[in-house]
Parts: C-alpha cells; sequence; structure tokens
C-alpha cells in the first residue's frame, strides 16, 4: 500500500526503526507499518548494520504452553492488559510498551529475556485470533495463557504448582551450583 | 514520636510520593499508571499539579499514598524469602496487573 502523507509515514519509520531495535523480524515490520518492503529491508539494514533474519516466523502455539515460556508469557500479557484496559494503548504501540516494561522487569531481577518481541507479538495475534486463552488459577486468581480447547475449571498455574525438575536446565545447572557451595 | 515530628515525616513522605509520582508519570506515563496503580484520571489529575499545590497537599495531617496490596497472597509472594525471588516477583506482578487501579470516585 501506497503512503499517502508524509507526516503518517514518518511516524512508521519510527515505530519500524523501535521494532528493529527491539528485535523484531521482517514479517512483523511489513504487517505493521504500510511501509514498503525495500524500504524496509533497507532501514534494517541502517539501523543492525546486517540483513535482516530469512525463514518464517515461529507459528506454533505450543511454545506458550511450556513452563518458563508460559510464565513469561502470562508476565507480558499482564503489562499489555493493563495498557489496554487502563492506559488506553492500542495497537503495536501497546505491544512495544508492554515488552519494554517486561525487560526493565527482568533487567531489574537480573534474569534473560525468554520472550523475543516477534514471539510476544504472535502471543498478542494468538490470543487475538481466539487460538489461546487466559485461564485463571484457581489457587492464586492470575491470569494465565493456555490452549484454547483446555478444560480450565480447575485449573492451576505454574507458579503455584511448580513442576518437579522445572527450570533446572542444563544451562543454568553450574550458576545454581555455585550458589549451594 | 512527638505529633510534630510525626507530622513532619508524613510530610515528607507525601512530598516524596508526590514529586516522585510526577517525575514517574512525565518520563513514562504508561508505566507509571502501572508501577504506581494508578487511573488515567488519577494519573492525569498528578501529572498536573503545580509545586504550589503539591506542598498544601504534602502538609495535610494525612498520608496520601495508601496500602496497595491488601492481599494474603500477595503479600506473602513480595515478603517471603524463601520462594525464588525471580519467580515470586514474576507472580505477583502477573497477579497485581489484574487489582483494581485507584481511581476517582
Amino acid at each position: 500500500m501506497k503512503n499517502k502523507s508524509i507526516v503518517c509515514e514518518g511516524r512508521e519509520i519510527q515505530v519500524a526503526t523501535e521494532l528493529i531495535r527491539l528485535g523484531a523480524r521482517l514479517q512483523m515490520l511489513e504487517a505493521e507499518t504500510h511501509l514498503s518492503r525495500e524500504r524496509l529491508l533497507k532501514l534494517y539494514r541502517e539501523v543492525k548494520g546486517v540483513s535482516p533474519p530469512k525463514g518464517m516466523l515461529p507459528f506454533s502455539t505450543d511454545w506458550f504452553l511450556t513452563w518458563q515460556p508460559n510464565i513469561h508469557a502470562s508476565l507480558f500479557m499482564s503489562f499489555h492488559r493493563f495498557l489496554i484496559d487502563h492506559a488506553g494503548v492500542q495497537g503495536v504501540e501497546a505491544t512495544i510498551k508492554a515488552y519494554r516494561m517486561y525487560l526493565e522487569h527482568l533487567e531489574h531481577h537480573g534474569m534473560d529475556a525468554v520472550l523475543s518481541i516477534t514471539r510476544a507479538w504472535t502471543l498478542v495475534r494468538f490470543l487475538d485470533a481466539k487460538m489461546l486463552k487466559y485461564a485463571q488459577c484457581k489457587c492464586c486468581g492470575g491470569q494465565f495463557v493456555a490452549d484454547a480447547y483446555d478444560l480450565t475449571a480447575n485449573f492451576v498455574c505454574g507458579l503455584c504448582h511448580v513442576p518437579a525438575r522445572a527450570g533446572k536446565t542444563r544451562r543454568k545447572a553450574p550458576i545454581n551450583e555455585l550458589l549451594t557451595v | 514520636m512527638r505529633t510534630t515530628e510525626l507530622y513532619s515525616e508524613i510530610k515528607d513522605l507525601n512530598l516524596s510520593y508526590l514529586m516522585l509520582a510526577q517525575q514517574m508519570l512525565r518520563e513514562d506515563r504508561e508505566g507509571a499508571m502501572f508501577k504506581l496503580g494508578i487511573s488515567d484520571e488519577v494519573a492525569e489529575m498528578l501529572g498536573n499539579l503545580t509545586p504550589g499545590q503539591i506542598l498544601r497537599m504534602a502538609g495535610s495531617t494525612m498520608l496520601l499514598c495508601r496500602f496497595r496490596f491488601d492481599d494474603g497472597l500477595l503479600l506473602n509472594l513480595l515478603s517471603n524469602h524463601k520462594l525464588d525471588p525471580g519467580a515470586a516477583t514474576m507472580h505477583a506482578t502477573i497477579l497485581a496487573a489484574d487489582r483494581p487501579v485507584e481511581a476517582l470516585a
């Protein structure tokens, strides 16, 4: 689609730049702005200094349902929900703001980000398309991301009932050992 | 604590709270609303207070900020040292996001 207004285009370039800085993939930029592919490619190279990665975006809803990604996804969506419900932020703006808040939260507590901006954006779209839904934990009452066809009347979240060995990845192991010594 | 001392402590706290809130709102309005747990209207009102108004408000005999987490579970999450701190703060944040915000009546 061709842009009619230069001001509009300027704003979209700004949004695209911000998204690229946060690590967005080209497909996301194409969906969220009306800029042409060539311009986005150019912008991407200018901002990042390298060509954008090729290949399809992750498209599975399953990723959001495993323990650690589910908690991170639920955290991101709680920021997102707050922004939409209370702060009147909409669309991609809400995704960017919520993602910044998510990064800020993790940085403050010294944790690594699990969700990438592209994953976060996909998550919002999955929820909009009702491929995923919110389930309320019956212990803590929090809203967690769940599969659309899950039975969630007796849902207990991964934080109230932490599965055995959850979060004990090989990458984390040396740090844990250091802490116990 | 003597009463005069108490009032000056309250005034200090009120002043810090109002000034911090204003600064947070100016820097990142939406993020500040989340952290403060306030609605759009309250954010608007706080943001528009003049320094004179802030001083007058702070000088009241009442505390202007109130205890947000009147909920045992949330309190436990934020204060319990036995839990994994990372997971506990994430859990608390997920729960806090759905708590009602402070709104103008």
